[in-house]
């Protein structure tokens, strides 16, 4: 391929979503309208985050990318096939934890290869790679109830990437974690991003976060939840950097976290 | 070495707020409230403020049970108890244990048998009593049959709970991963309710004794609950509370088994973190 080719199969979105919309059912005749007409596309690599106020539907697109909601009306697409139901080229790191108390941190990693039938020798191999590469070498014949918060949160992420999917979904992956540890994490995540060429999708209310990560950020508002807009942060150039402060310092990025927070703030006004 | 200088140590109290106390005052404890209890009855008969037929001095009563193994073949009623129990428990856990699961984790099970279910539920086990006699006459079968129907559907609606309290993360992790609906149940739901399962079979063993009290006693001529009952016929309430002292001594060995069974089959929930 040559270099400009491979430059626009870089730009084409895998993941595109067209005019989604999510009512809910909320019995006695009641629905309530989470999402309405949402479409953007995310393309291969990318990070991109998905940041809003609170209830402005975020986790709900994040779901219906994993297929574990369907949409009312409009359609998912990734890489040319209908989303439709869970599946393994979609895997999905929760806020809330999902280690498997009852296995190893070795073998929670190992799981998703398992059930798809990769040979054990493999699968021991990739494990250790992905262990290593969360840093958890030390506790893989560990139970992740020995672990902390923020190392049961890479055991979620190492058991997602060594299934190998196309998209890494993350619903508020660092929500419940303390803010050094977040913001290790934060940085663990570029370098992941950057060494696994994993396309991301990203779901916070985190602005600082929001703006380290992302490629794109995707801003939703509510009442229903819409996409109010995309924001490139162009002040990167393009580059992903792995040290937050360093990221902090460059030109350009109080602005854009003005901008944000006004979006925040005009979003706040709606209560 | 420098003699640091430590400030003095915070007096405990013996009420302490969720401390959990040292295993040497835990075993005191234990034994100290059986003391009491063994001293207040001896010193109850001692004095005679009670009438010895009804209440036998404890001594009495443990020589009794002794006298009851050594020389008159009470092994073979306790045993017989226990065989009742376990059989009936495992079948009970058969049937339960697989069917609980699938309805906790599929509503559509559930819809089906969760209507059949809760009705005999709330049906006292003991009102089938004389129907099962004029089913199975005076064999093993209806003693089992009691204790079975004591004991299922109880057991099923527990497991049923528990497994629809597994975390729907946990679901929805291994799909993501690639589960299928069996896979998810098979290598997902059911490690993580197992526990609980446990937890639910060690309640219901209890349980299942006091159905097999009950069987012994009314439709039975041998077991522990039979011994009693003749027993009483010749006023021998030292057999009587030697039953109910062996009984209990059971339940208590079961009980333990059990702890010791979940200790051994879930190591991952008693480590502590780091
Ligand atoms: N299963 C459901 N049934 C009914 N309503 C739902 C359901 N899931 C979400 N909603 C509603 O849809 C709206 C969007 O919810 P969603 O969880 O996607 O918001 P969010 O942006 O992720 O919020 P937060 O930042 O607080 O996590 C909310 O008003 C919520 O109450
Ligand atoms: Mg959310």
């Amino acid at each position: 391929m040559s270099p400009a080719k491979e430059a626009a199969a870089e730009q084409a979105p895998i993941l595109t979503l067209d005019g989604i919309s999510k009512s809910f059912d909320l019995g006695k005749g009641k629905t309530l309208e989470a999402i309405t007409g949402v479409s953007f596309g995310v393309s291969r690599n990318e990070i991109c985050v998905i940041l809003g106020p609170s209830g402005c539907g975020k986790s709900t697109v994040l779901r219906m990318m994993a297929g574990l909601e369907t949409p009312t009306s409009g359609d998912l697409m990734l890489e040319g096939r209908h989303i439709d139901g869970p599946g393994r080229d979609r895997g999905m790191v929760f806020q809330a934890y999902t280690s498997f108390d009852w296995m190893s941190v070795r073998r929670n990693v190992e799981f998703g290869m398992k059930i798809n039938g990769v040979p054990a020798s493999e699968r021991r191999d990739r494990a250790d790679h992905y262990i290593r590469l969360v840093g958890l070498t030390k506790f893989a014949d560990a139970y992740p109830t020995q672990l902390s918060g923020g190392m049961r949160q890479r055991v979620a992420i190492a058991r997602t990437l060594a299934n190998g999917p196309e998209l890494l979904l993350m619903d508020e992956p660092f929500g419940a974690l303390d803010a050094e540890t977040r913001w290790h994490m934060q940085e663990l995540l570029v370098e992941i991003a950057e060494s696994t060429r994993t396309t991301i999708v990203m779901v916070t209310h985190d602005i600082e976060e929001a703006i380290f990560l992302a490629d794109k950020i995707v801003f939703m508002s509510r009442h229903p939840g819409r996409v109010k807009c995309e924001i490139v942060p162009e002040f990167k150039n393009g580059k992903r950097i792995t040290e937050k402060e360093k990221v902090i310092d460059l030109d350009g990025y109080s602005e854009i976290e003005r901008q944000i927070m006004r979006l925040m703030r005009e979003e706040g006004a709606k209560d | 070495m420098s003699e640091s200088v430590s400030a003095p140590p915070r007096r405990r109290h013996f009420l302490e707020v969720r401390k959990p106390v040292s295993k040497r005052q835990a075993v005191l404890s234990a034994i100290a409230i059986w003391v009491v209890f063994f001293g207040i009855w001896a010193a109850a008969s001692a004095s005679g403020m009670v009438n010895e037929l009804l209440v036998p001095a404890p001594q009495k009563v443990l020589f009794t049970i002794y006298d009851l193994f050594a020389e008159r073949a009470f092994a073979a009623d306790v045993l017989i108890s226990i065989m009742r129990v376990l059989i009936a428990f495992l079948l009970a856990s058969i049937v339960a244990i697989p069917l609980g699961v699938m309805m906790g984790s599929f509503p559509a099970v559930e819809g089906i048998v969760n209507p059949f279910v809760s009705a005999w539920r709330y049906l006292p086990a003991p009102s089938f009593i004389p129907i099962l006699l004029m089913w199975f006459g005076t064999g093993e079968t209806p003693k089992l049959a009691l204790l079975f129907i004591g004991v299922v559907f109880l057991l099923i609606t527990l497991v049923m709970d528990h497994t629809k309290n597994v975390r729907h993360e946990l679901v929805e992790t291994a799909l993501t991963l690639g589960a299928n609906r069996y896979v998810t149940v098979r290598s997902v739901i059911l490690p993580a309710v197992l526990p609980e399962i446990v937890i639910a079979m060690r309640q219901m063993l209890a349980v299942t004794w006091t159905y097999l009290v009950i069987a012994e006693i009314v439709a039975s001529t041998t077991g522990i609950g039979a011994m009693m009952m003749r027993a009483r016929r010749f006023l021998h309430t030292d057999e009587i509370m030697a039953g109910i002292i062996v009984i209990g001594a059971l339940g208590l060995i079961f009980d333990l088994l059990f702890v010791r069974l979940h200790r051994q089959l879930f190591p991952y929930i008693q480590e502590k973190r780091r």
